[in-house]
């Protein structure tokens, strides 16, 4: 369809006796991280209803692709991913998307990260190199993002400042330590996200 | 305040649409493999307009013009506005069948289609939208 020629609104052309429904509109937050870490189970934390999984084909063919060097020789991959929601007022959603764990399939899916808010990094303080790439993800997009450690296995023997110095943190990436099961956790990361945001907001520039 | 959903009694989750399904994708949006429209977005907010959906819905033809079963599931669903993500999983099909399907109801003035909050306006020197942020966080904050 030429985009220059947009298929005009079809409710323009209608008898429209009914008063127009209030249509809320929606915004994305991006929850990231390596295979395992708890994406699924911070958006059920969160999530006004238990996670949703739906899927997308995606092909050799996506725009934006110059290195599938990682991917076998199928023509089309399935690929899944969990979602809550989160009905702020009645004319705003938050949806929470958690990202299929491996990254190199985001770049052939950029609905999925176009237009993001912001994302959460979540890591294991025994595997953080399993998170390396979704900071890489968010850093070279500019999508701004916290990071979660997660502790629900309960031993974090690192410090605060240790896992800031494993991951190469900016010192401007708000960074939480909890369990991703506690939904008030759940809510501090993304309340600290939103700050975050609002403080890159705010002017100072980030670099 | 709601109970979160991990309190609530649990759903019975079978319908008949769901995973017993044996039809192929594509034969369900008959043939085509691209959406007409390509502005639908995950999060695109689609709501049903009710009138014009309860005059088909209580036509009972199927004709080549005439609504599928997956036609009327997304009517019913999107009584309450719901994402194309959601449809999709709903539907337990994948999301570009989806917007296939929801393009034909949206042709046809049965569905109304709202964009994304855009955020792009973070890329330049604007920053976000103050407003927004300020509501999610009002939102957020009582969970």
């Amino acid at each position: 369809m030429a985009p220059s020629a947009p298929r005009p609104s079809s409710s323009s052309s209608l008898p429209s006796r009914a008063p127009a429904p209030v249509v809320p509109a929606a915004v994305k937050i991006l929850i990231a991280g390596g295979f395992g870490v708890g994406k699924t189970t911070l958006v059920g934390a969160v999530s006004e209803v238990a996670p949703l999984r739906t899927e997308e084909y995606l092909t050799r063919a996506s725009e934006g692709v110059d290195d599938l060097s990682g991917v076998d020789n199928k023509e089309t991959t399935t690929v899944a991913l969990d979602f809550g929601r989160i009905t702020v007022n009645p004319e705003l959603v938050v949806y929470l998307f958690g990202t299929p764990g491996q990254e190199r399939f985001w770049f052939m899916w950029n609905d999925l990260v176009n237009g993001a808010l912001g994302g959460v990094v979540i890591a294991d303080t025994r595997r953080l190199d399993t998170s390396f790439a979704s900071i890489d993800f968010f850093e070279s997009r500019g999508i701004p993002f916290v990071v979660a450690i997660n502790c629900f296995h309960g031993h974090n023997t690192r410090t605060a400042d240790e896992i800031r110095a494993a991951l190469d943190l900016d010192p401007q990436v708000p960074m939480l330590i909890g369990d991703v099961r506690v939904r008030t956790f759940g809510r501090d990361l993304l309340l600290a996200l939103v700050d975050h945001l609002m403080e890159l907001s705010a002017g100072a520039p980030v670099r | 305040m709601r109970p979160h959903w991990s309190e609530l009694p649990e759903e019975d989750e079978d319908d008949d649409y769901g995973a017993g399904t044996m039809v192929r994708p594509y034969t369900i949006t008959r043939g085509r493999t691209a959406p007409e429209r390509d502005d639908l977005t995950l999060i695109t907010l689609m709501t049903t307009v009710e009138e014009l959906a309860d005059q088909a819905l209580a036509t009972r033809s199927s004709g080549p013009r005439g609504l599928q079963p997956e036609h009327r599931l997304i009517l019913e669903q999107c009584r309450r506005p719901a994402a194309v993500a959601e449809v999709a999983a709903g539907l337990n099909l994948p999301v570009s069948v989806t917007k296939i399907l929801l393009g034909d109801l949206i042709a046809q003035g049965m569905l109304l289609a709202r964009a994304p909050i855009s955020v792009a306006r973070a890329a330049g020197d604007g920053g976000l939208d103050l407003g927004l942020l300020t509501a999610v966080r009002e939102g957020l904050r009582r969970l």
